[in-house]
């Protein structure tokens, strides 16, 4: 498999910049076939203008990209053949039935037959549970309906990347998840690039992510990795008992980096982090359980939330600055 | 995603993808809705209603007219049909130019500020048909509505006032130099819609083009052998006959024509140029 069978979407040092500021600095980003992938950072990070760079909206002023081997300024129309985007505010042409509208939409890649579009057509509203409300104009539509026909028209071409700007941002929780169903059945058919502010959102469904910030990309790759990317490993210890000294006496240990303790309904709250994991997991509990002043309630390796990691990374990444 | 090969992919010419749907979509946003009834009426009420008071009723201008003006023209009758087409193309022209402005003003700006616009250049649509779109699908409507329907009329009237044919050839010919008065504004005003991110500067150029060109053309008269700012008199001069001096019929429409495809070219540079 070579690169671009590989990676639906390579970039490489692509750059952005408008007149009074640098919308994005030598981005490389690489997005596997197949993947669910979550763009990350926080609002004006540059997330959408990477987007519209990708789809032909925009140009970059430096660097280059690829989507399915297509260079994105000069082979666009052909990659928007088998791309669908939905923007982040989408717009449909108002005197048109969502109906009418996802038709439209679909006579830019077929020509017919006209039954086969519009049985393609309906496929897609019924997927959205739109087909109720198919022949009403769009006027009449609430921000969470547009949102639906928007996931609808982005896929009626049977795209082979679907390009989501905030796909759940209007939506309610119920259409979050619906969304959310349809992304992860989609995965098998197509590769789904999207942004969104809701990490959870994104821990759920993605199997890699990118974090964007100010222009800059501060970190990309498969979610686990990223989530475990953090040095060391941290352990979580519920202690009964009497606890005093045992801080100096873990920090004796060599892998041991640091401790802190906070009580909590009689029992102390010890978190430990190590350098060597794989020495914690043999010897830390053994080591607690051989001091017979305390007792063991919990032992648990920390897992990291990707809202932690992605507040760490973004707020560490302004530290820096 | 692997596509149903029951759907047929669209084979379209590479420079001119989407034209064919774009054109489609424009063209119902004519003749899909009420539009083009209400323009329909509205313009050929305004203009052929002035025309009819100028030709069938009897009015000031006519009565308070001096011998000399009666008899240059050829006489009362001659004079009568001199002022209903004047209405029609002298002060018909620059109306229907301020409609075709206020009626495309919004075609691209408005696209682009909804983000319609980016959504639709998002599908595999070239950025020259969608400018040409835009151009080809609204230019049969306004001139069919705009200018075609309110001149069969008039010429129904005119014919009516003097119980016979009036002569076809100078009046279709005013009726063509008004159509391509027309064209200019329409392709100025969707020219200035890519070029301009809001509606000011589009209409205030636009209509002073219109209200202001005159004045200015009085300054320096070669400015109407280079621009359609005489067209509408030159249309009622060709209608009735007259002699049209020096050379400015032909020399101003040339110079619209080239305007017009001056108009089309920038907008179709400056669009490939546009981001979203």
């Amino acid at each position: 498999m070579n690169q671009s069978e590989k990676f639906v979407i390579e970039t490489n040092g692509l750059g952005k910049s408008f007149a009074d500021a640098q919308a994005l600095q030598n981005v490389n980003l690489q997005v596997p076939r197949h993947s669910i992938f979550g763009f990350l950072g926080p609002n004006g990070a540059g997330k959408t203008t990477l987007m519209k760079i990708l789809l032909g909206l925009a140009r970059p002023t430096v660097g280059t990209g690829s989507i399915f081997g297509y260079d994105i300024v000069t082979e666009s129309v052909a990659i928007r053949e088998r791309v669908g985007y939905l923007p982040q505010q989408p717009h449909f042409i108002d005197h048109m039935t969502a109906r009418e509208n996802l038709f439209f939409t679909a006579r830019f890649f077929f020509s017919g037959p006209q039954s086969k579009i519009r049985a393609r057509c309906d496929e897609m509203l019924e997927l959205v549970g739109l087909t109720e409300k198919a022949d009403r104009p769009i006027k009449g539509f609430s921000g969470g309906e547009k949102q639906r026909l928007g996931i609808a028209q982005a896929q009626v071409n049977y795209p082979d990347l679907l390009i989501l700007d905030e796909p759940a941002s209007a939506l309610d929780p119920l259409g979050r998840q619906a969304v959310l169903d349809v992304m992860a059945r989609l995965r098998k058919h197509t590769t789904i690039f999207f942004s969104t502010h809701i990490l959870d959102d994104v821990q759920r469904v993605s199997d890699s992510v990118a974090i964007l910030n100010r222009g800059k990309l501060v970190t990309s790759g498969p979610i686990e990795q990223i989530l475990n990317s953090k040095e060391g490993a941290v352990y979580n210890v519920a202690l009964k008992g009497n606890s005093r000294g045992l801080g100096e006496r873990l920090a004796e240990l060599p892998w041991v980096v640091r401790t802190t303790m906070a009580p909590h309904n009689g029992t102390s709250i010890w978190q430990v982090s190590v350098s060597d994991e794989a020495a914690a997991e043999k010897d830390l509990l053994r080591y607690l359980l051989a001091d017979p002043a305390v007792t063991v309630a919990e032992f648990n390796r920390k897992k990291y939330e990707l809202e932690e990691v992605f507040m760490e990374i973004v707020k560490g990444d302004e530290n820096v600055r | 995603m692997s596509a149903n090969l029951e759907l047929q992919r669209l084979n379209e010419r590479k420079g001119l993808r989407g034209f064919a749907n774009l054109y489609q979509k424009e063209s119902q946003a004519w003749w899909g809705t009420r539009r083009w009834w209400i323009n329909a009426l509205l313009w050929t009420g305004l203009l052929c209603g002035l025309a009819a008071i100028m030709l069938f009723a009897p009015n000031d201008e006519v009565n308070n007219a001096d011998e000399a003006e009666i008899m240059q023209a050829g006489g009362l009758a001659a004079y009568v049909l001199s002022l209903g087409l004047s209405v029609f193309f002298e002060f018909g022209g620059p109306m229907l130019a301020i409609g075709t402005i206020v009626l495309t003003q919004d075609l691209i700006i408005g696209e682009k500020q909804s983000g319609l616009a980016e959504w639709l250049l998002s599908k595999p649509v070239t950025r020259r048909a969608y400018v040409l779109s835009k151009v080809v699908a609204n230019a049969p409507p306004l001139l069919l509505l705009l200018v075609g329907l309110p001149s069969a009329l008039v010429y129904g009237m005119l014919s009516l006032r003097i119980h016979a044919l009036y002569p076809l050839a100078p009046f279709l010919t005013a009726v063509g130099i008004i159509a391509m008065h027309t064209l200019f504004y329409l392709t100025m005003t969707l020219m200035l819609g890519i070029i301009f991110s809001n509606r000011g500067p589009i209409l205030g150029i636009a209509l002073g083009s219109i209200l202001g060109g005159g004045i200015l053309g009085g300054f320096i008269k070669p400015l109407f052998y280079v621009t359609p700012w005489m067209l509408p008199k030159v249309a009622w001069l060709t209608a009735t006959g007259q002699a049209i001096s020096n050379g400015l019929g032909p020399a101003s429409l040339v110079a619209t024509t080239l305007w017009i495809a001056a108009f089309v070219f920038v907008a179709l540079i400056k669009f490939e140029k546009t981001e979203f």
